[in-house]
């Protein structure tokens, strides 16, 4: 993942500064993109709101005004500021890495565009960390508890061996086209975001504790936190697949465990967000009915 | 590891939470929709006679109707709405920002089971006889719409009466439907459209019987309903006096 960092702004504000801007045509220099960011420094620190501005192109993405912000590292009233700091790797709404909330409504950078989101929030854009992550610093927010709920479900397929397992079996045209909608999840976690059940969890590492508690520490935490529609998703994709299946119990009695699918309240908004379009109530439906079987037979069958 | 945190609740929180999610059907929703059918009653325009009749039945249980009530309605009833309010303190809505009808539908399930339970404890005071300690307590089973239809005679209790009951049934009706997710009847977005029209359906008959049971109360002839009452009670006592004749009109016997 890209970090921005502020060893290009100087450079580039100096050639702002220079007055290349100048060459550009009337129309764009006129118009500028009006900025609001909520910043935070420092993990656990104090956020605080940051006005930039930005000269329009078209056919810019917030990615691209990040850029700019960060090329400029000046605040709206002209003070030099450390540029804003975010995520983003793929740039196609693929890889999840930059989903932030953008006018209040979590979804991926990369494909909010700046001419859409003036015509139908106003002339601001403002940007937020999500709020249902810690955040590392202004728009970073540490997302281990959306992997570390796909390490609780096991989501994979397990094929780690010594020696060579032949073929794997065939899987039928429908279940392809079933579960390939669910694999192009891409932990971006906008499902968690949006999601009413879903709290913001953040446990700060002690004086005293040394890194591996901490760490058993956050995973505990996570771990007894609602584990959120990707995850319930991801473990319909695997217990779908003919090999993923041979694991499938122990996928329940983590999908059951506490934080697990229960805790769903049904307000559907992860299926309404995922830029995906991800099926994500009829997973949980799903989910709910392999849970409510489960439960029957680890009740009778033991 | 929090292992020494984990309290029982925790450790069986799916079983909880699906025990929770059942007895919103049963037996808390199946008691309802019994409730208000039977009060709709009321509207059979025969001065309550019909509605004395069906709360008599109910009241032929005799000592047994204290531990089926405790039994399935006020226990599940109090289990439903404890582990309703951890739910609802754990939630965070957030319509503001998703307004999606979902979303919208998320947070009426929590506010209307909120005043469902404010609604219920209130209704129990006010008319079960629990409710005499504390100066409530008014419904008399031997003279029930009339004492119902007294209770009920103030405005602001009807309105009140109205908001609770809508959102009793806009809980129920709603919950049938998202029980069914939770249990994986409907799975489907087509599936839970189709199931959704069935809840609808539901929630608007009990809402109409609920209402019609509350104006039906409301435009009750108190002085007629009392004499039917009365009557009704005369019958039943002349049946329950060991040795008396099957009818209180005397009929000439066929075996001589």
């Amino acid at each position: 993942m890209i970090k921005a960092v502020g060893a290009m702004a100087d450079l580039a504000a100096s050639a702002a500064d220079n007055g290349d801007h100048q060459a550009e045509s009337r129309e764009s220099e006129s118009r500028m993109v009006r900025v609001r960011v909520l910043r935070q420094d420092i993990a656990g620190g104090e956020s605080y709101w940051e006005r930039f501005e930005v000269p329009y192109e078209p056919n810019m993405n917030v990615i691209s005004v990040l850029q700019k912000i960060a090329a400029q590292a000046r605040s709206q009233d002209g003070r030099h500021v450390a540029p804003v700091t975010w995520d983003c790797c793929c740039l196609e709404e693929v890889c999840g890495s930059c989903t932030m909330l953008i006018n209040g409504r979590t979804r991926m950078a990369c494909s909010a565009l700046v001419d859409k989101l003036v015509v139908e929030d106003g002339e601001e854009i403002e940007l937020r960390p999500m709020s249902k992550f810690p955040v590392v610093r202004d728009l970073v927010v540490d997302r281990r508890r959306v992997f570390r709920a796909l390490e609780k479900i096991e989501a994979w397929v397990p094929v780690e061996g010594s020696y060579d397992l032949g073929p794997g079996p065939r899987i039928s045209p429908e279940e392809q086209e079933d579960a390939y909608p669910l694999s192009t999840c891409m932990s971006c976690g906008c499902c968690l975001e949006a999601c009413p059940q879903y709290t913001k969890i953040e446990v700060v590492r002690r004086d005293d504790e040394s890194e591996a508690d901490f760490d058993a520490r956050r995973k505990a935490a996570h771990d007894s936190g609602f584990i959120g529609a990707h995850a319930i998703s991801q473990t319909v994709l695997f217990n779908a697949h003919p090999t993923g299946r041979m694991i499938a119990d122990e996928r329940m009695e983590a999908l059951t465990s506490k934080g697990g699918i229960q805790v769903c309240g049904n307000a559907q908004n992860c299926v309404a967000v995922c830029p995906k379009h991800i099926p994500l109530t009829r997973s949980i439906a799903r989910a709910g009915r392999a849970a409510t079987v489960w439960a029957i037979k680890k009740l009778f069958d033991r | 590891m929090s292992q020494s945190s984990s309290s029982f609740l925790e450790r069986h929180q799916f079983l909880i939470y699906r025990l929770f999610s059942l007895a919103g059907l049963i037996p808390v929703g199946a008691f309802l929709v019994v409730h208000l059918l039977t009060n709709s009653s009321i509207l059979a325009g025969d001065d309550g006679r019909t509605f004395q009749s069906r709360v008599d039945m109910i009241h032929s249980l005799g000592p047994l109707l204290i531990p089926i009530e405790w039994a399935f309605i006020f226990l599940p009833m109090l289990f439903h709405a404890a582990v309703g309010f951890v739910i609802i303190a754990n939630g965070m809505p957030n319509v503001g920002s998703y307004a999606y009808v979902g979303n919208v539908r998320y947070t009426l399930q929590r506010a209307t089971g909120m005043i469902a339970f404010a609604f219920i404890v209130w209704h129990v005071m006010q008319l079960h006889w629990l409710g005499q300690p504390f100066g409530g307590g008014r419904f008399d089973p031997h003279h029930a719409a009339s004492s119902a239809a007294e209770a009920l005679k103030p405005t602001v209790v009807a309105i009140l009466y109205a908001i609770g009951v809508l959102s009793t049934v806009f809980h129920f009706a709603n919950g049938l439907w998202t029980l069914g997710i939770t249990w994986g009847l409907w799975t489907s977005p087509a599936a839970m459209r189709r199931a959704n029209a069935v809840s609808v359906v539901v929630g608007i008959g009990l809402a109409a019987a609920g209402l019609g049971a509350l104006g039906g109360m409301r435009s009750l002839d108190v002085v007629k309903a009392r004499e039917a009452e009365t009557w009704m009670e005369k019958q039943k006592q002349v049946l329950s006096v060991p040795g008396a004749a099957v009818t209180p009109v005397p009929i000439p016997s066929p075996a001589k």
